[in-house]
């Protein structure tokens, strides 16, 4: 459980907000009058603290927002004309919730009596429906205690990280460039080197060679003196004096400006430091604890819960950790769905529970913590687990997997499959959980996070989820590769390791590696990114990625480094090229463009009818649309379809299968039932509707063989209704019932 | 009186590909780069022969003479005409130094760009691009 001071705090956070908005619009409402808009903005707002206030159990602050609510509900039903003499006793109310918030900041407690007079006028207006008759008296707001605090525009800090992003590049630029400084001083302090000492061996042999040799005086100035009164100076020595004079000023000036190189690299280090402190401190800005999304949550699944019988308390530690705006907003669906799940299928009820020997209550655990940039999010509920022999089974079943395949895979990959699309060990269907289809949802979520989730499991004892995100979107960490002499790179959070092509020799015929028991596949970035063919590398890296459990490889010619950097987008002109996130432009001026993994192996998984060579249609007999999530049901139908001289589109759910109608002429439309996206009988009713293909025939080809599934398919317009598996014959059948066999055999 | 000429008047840049020369609103035009280094961008259309990176950001460097099928004799001197369209900056490359001409506004002018056409008949589309990519 949250503690009271927990909630206490998340509530205050709320309070402020929500006081700030209903001052704000109240001063709107009373100076531009009636305004439906701001009505209704008071009114969410006051709902909203009602709310918050009663969870915390501040009945004071529940009571007043609640007349509010109600105040405003009546205006906005119009039940009640607005009138500028009612904004006075707005604002008194309004001034009491802002007293008892102050109260609740200082001490934690509402201290403050409710005024009931005013209550009972409130009321009085209510259910009278007009107003009393009392002097306008203009009443001022109280000031929040908490003036230190400004609200700004989200856009205004993009603005500002945008700005930083490009501080981070002239940062960048700044550090090469002192690397060169450093060389340059370098270079020159040894050539000096070199100079001052000839200069000091040719000076002293030359010297001595002169004393020898005792020249006559011919200066008229030094007749006067004797050779040890006076030293007598040729040209020579000038020149060699004046030599020295200069390799000795060479020498400080050298000597300065190693001093001085020192300093700046010095103050490049603080300044280098200062801006990231300036990063870390301006996306504190913008980052909000991440219990205040839990605790909201929480209340909600405690709820739900309480209405399906079971009970369960939840553990939160870390709730202080603090992530972005964006990435908080993005995250809620996710845990929401994963905790429902918990509840729903994981939890079991008190009697189920105390027949296993645990608590009654069942027990859910939300463990955060902050690694580096990243947060681990831990989800752990003590209910039955999830059964790896029955993931496997229907692994096998959609055809993820085969079944020779299913008896060598580690378990924690075959864990991994309750990610894909379509999958559902639950066989009964629901409405909040879905499916089977809430999982890949969630997995999809996070991914497009620039994060991972992983589940681990025992039966009968606990499931974990862990999701790991990155705290903030904007300044993203990169792995940057080099590929056909051009810069690329990664998201690191998708990086598990990076091994040397040397140890792979085989991967270039193979387009596999075997890794610590892992049969992983891999992808030359060369050909996908430039539709080269492969050139035989002999050096290079596999960067090892890992999508949640599913692990690739990724050849490439060379890595370059980490770098932190702001991705740019590519903007609307260049979005099309989806297999990039975005670019960023390295100290050097070198654009960089940050490579999306998923898209580099989608096309795994992702089997089309759109991307295949369009055939000439006269070959055909008829075009069939075979519309089913499991690809070896597709593959099997096509290949039956095919050779019954039929062509045929195939989508993996209801849209996909629309769109293809859209431009395409089908005949005959196999579709399946359950489906992720859009399924079956939503695909029937749509295609019904379309006055285009109402006369398309459909038949339905699902596992599903019950007549209640047969007889709503049949009512949505179906045709026919076939029940998996099916054979060859059955399909003949069928297709010569709509004319589309062929008689010549 | 001058100024009443200039009224009447519309100001077009002038650029050209090969042996062809073409006009573009002047207001679109935002500067003139020297190209000192393209960087390609892998998976873009044919057309779109690179990035030039512009203060931190890049800008798209268009080749019409690949869109008209213009035939080029030589490649030297180039220049790279940024036209602000929607609010994005994309360059077009250009054989000659832009210049700028005026004309009556009832004249009506021959090889005139939109630069509005030109940015959504030439904007990468991913449905396109998922199809070159299948042809490897």
């Amino acid at each position: 459980m949250i503690n009271k001071s927990e909630l206490i705090k998340y509530f205050l956070l709320e309070a402020d907000e929500c006081v700030n908005t209903l001052i704000e619009a109240i001063e709107e409402l009373e100076k531009n009058g009636y305004d439906k808009e701001a009505i209704e903005a008071l009114f969410r707002v006051t709902h909203t603290l009602k709310g918050s206030a009663s969870i915390v159990k501040f009945d004071k602050i529940a009571e007043l927002s609640h007349k509010l609510e109600d105040l405003f509900e009546a205006l906005l039903n119009q039940e009640l004309n607005f009138d500028n003499s009612l904004i006075s006793h707005i604002k008194k109310i309004i001034n009491l919730i802002v007293t008892l918030v102050n109260e609740v900041h200082e001490t934690g407690e509402e201290k403050s009596n409710i005024d009931q007079e005013l209550i009972e006028l409130i009321d009085d207006i209510l259910s009278s429906k007009e107003m009393p008759v009392k002097q306008y008296e203009p009443t001022t707001f109280e000031v929040l205690p908490i003036t230190n605090t400004v609200r700004v525009e989200l856009g205004l800090i993009e603005h500002i990280f945008t700005s930083l992003g490009e501080v981070l590049v002239q940062k960048n630029t700044i550090t090469d460039r002192e690397r060169e400084l450093l060389n340059i001083v370098e270079e020159i302090s040894q050539s000096s080197r070199r100079l001052l000492k000839e200069i000091a061996d040719f000076s002293d042999r030359y010297w001595l060679a002169q004393q020898d040799s005792g020249q006559k005086i011919t200066d008229i100035f030094f007749t006067d003196f004797s050779d040890l009164e006076f030293d007598r100076y040729d040209e020579y020595h000038i020149f060699l004096r004046k030599i020295q004079e200069i390799t000795n000023d060479i020498t400080d000036g050298i000597n300065s400006l190693l001093v001085f190189s020192e300093n700046l690299s010095y103050n490049f280090k603080s300044l280098g430091r200062e801006i990231s402190f300036l990063k870390d401190s301006l996306l504190e800005i913008r980052m909000i604890p991440i219990g205040k999304l839990l605790h909201r949550i929480c209340e909600a699944i405690k709820d739900t819960a309480k209405d399906i019988g079971k009970n369960i308390e939840i553990e939160i530690k870390g709730a202080e950790i603090k992530i972005d705006k964006p990435v908080f907003e993005s995250l809620y669906e996710p845990i929401l769905h994963i905790l429902r799940n918990a509840i729903k299928h994981g939890i079991e009820f008190p009697e189920e529970r105390v027949r296993k020997g645990k608590q009654p209550i069942g027990n859910i655990a939300i463990n955060l913590k902050k690694e580096g940039n990243y947060v681990v999010i831990n989800i752990k509920d003590d209910g039955r687990g999830i059964d790896i022999e029955k993931v496997k089974e229907t692994a096998i079943v959609r055809g993820l997997i085969s079944s020779k395949d299913a008896s060598i895979l580690p378990e924690d990959e075959i864990l991994s499959y309750i990610f894909a699309s379509g999958f559902s060990t639950s066989d009964e269907i629901d409405l909040q959980s879905g499916r089977g289809m809430g999982l890949n949802i969630v997995k999809t979520t996070i991914l497009k996070l620039k994060g991972t989730i992983e589940v681990s499991s025992e039966l009968n004892k606990e499931t974990t989820f862990t999701i790991k995100i990155p705290q903030s979107l904007t300044v993203n960490n990169l792995l940057v590769f080099r590929s056909s002499d051009l810069d690329f790179a990664i998201p690191i959070n998708y990086i598990d390791e990076i091994l040397t092509i040397e140890d792979f020799p085989q991967v270039m015929e193979e387009r596999n590696i075997n890794y610590k028991n892992r049969n992983i596949p891999v992808k030359l970035f060369s050909e996908f990114s430039l539709s080269l063919n492969s050139k035989a590398l002999e050096k290079g890296y596999i960067i090892l990625l890992n999508f949640s459990g599913t692990r690739k490889g990724l050849v490439v010619d060379d890595i370059l480094g980490y770098e932190e950097a702001t991705v740019n987008n590519f903007g609307k002109f260049l979005e099309g090229l989806t297999q990039y996130t975005g670019y960023f432009i390295s100290g050097r001026g070198i654009p960089r463009y940050v490579v999306d993994p998923l898209k580099i192996f989608e096309e795994d998984i992702v089997v089309t009818a759109q991307y295949q060579p369009i055939q000439e249609q006269y070959l055909h007999l008829g075009a069939v649309l075979v519309v089913d999530d499991s690809i070896s049901v597709r593959k099997a139908l096509q290949n039956i379809l095919e050779a019954k001289k039929l062509k045929v589109y195939v989508a993996k759910d209801g849209s996909e299968a629309l769109k293809l109608m859209e431009n395409k002429n089908i005949d005959l439309l196999i579709t399946d039932l359950e489906m992720p996206v859009m399924h079956g009988y939503e695909l029937i009713s749509r295609v019904r509707k379309d006055a285009r293909f109402k006369d398309v025939p459909i038949i339905v080809l699902t596992s599903r063989g019950t007549k209640k599934h047969e007889e709503k398919a049949l009512a949505l317009g179906a045709d026919g209704f076939i029940v998996k598996p099916f054979d060859e014959g059955t399909i003949s059948q069928i297709l010569s019932k709509f004319e589309l066999e062929t008689n010549v055999y | 009186m001058s100024e009443e000429i200039k009224q009447s008047e519309k100001f077009y840049c002038v650029f050209g590909i090969g042996e062809r020369e073409f006009l573009i609103p002047r207001e679109s035009v935002v500067q003139v780069l020297d190209i000192t280094r393209i960087f390609p961008i892998p998976g873009a259309p044919e057309y779109i022969v690179g990035a030039l990176p512009v203060r931190g950001k890049i800008i798209p460097a268009i080749d019409l003479a690949k869109v008209y099928n213009i035939e080029r004799l030589n490649y030297s001197d180039k220049k790279l005409l940024v036209i602000d369209v929607k609010n994005e900056q994309i360059g077009i490359l250009s054989d000659i130094a832009p210049f700028f001409v005026s004309f009556e506004s009832d004249i009506v002018v021959e090889d005139f760009i939109d630069p509005e056409q030109l940015f959504e008949r030439l904007k990468v589309n991913s449905q396109k691009n998922s199809e070159n990519r299948n042809d490897q």
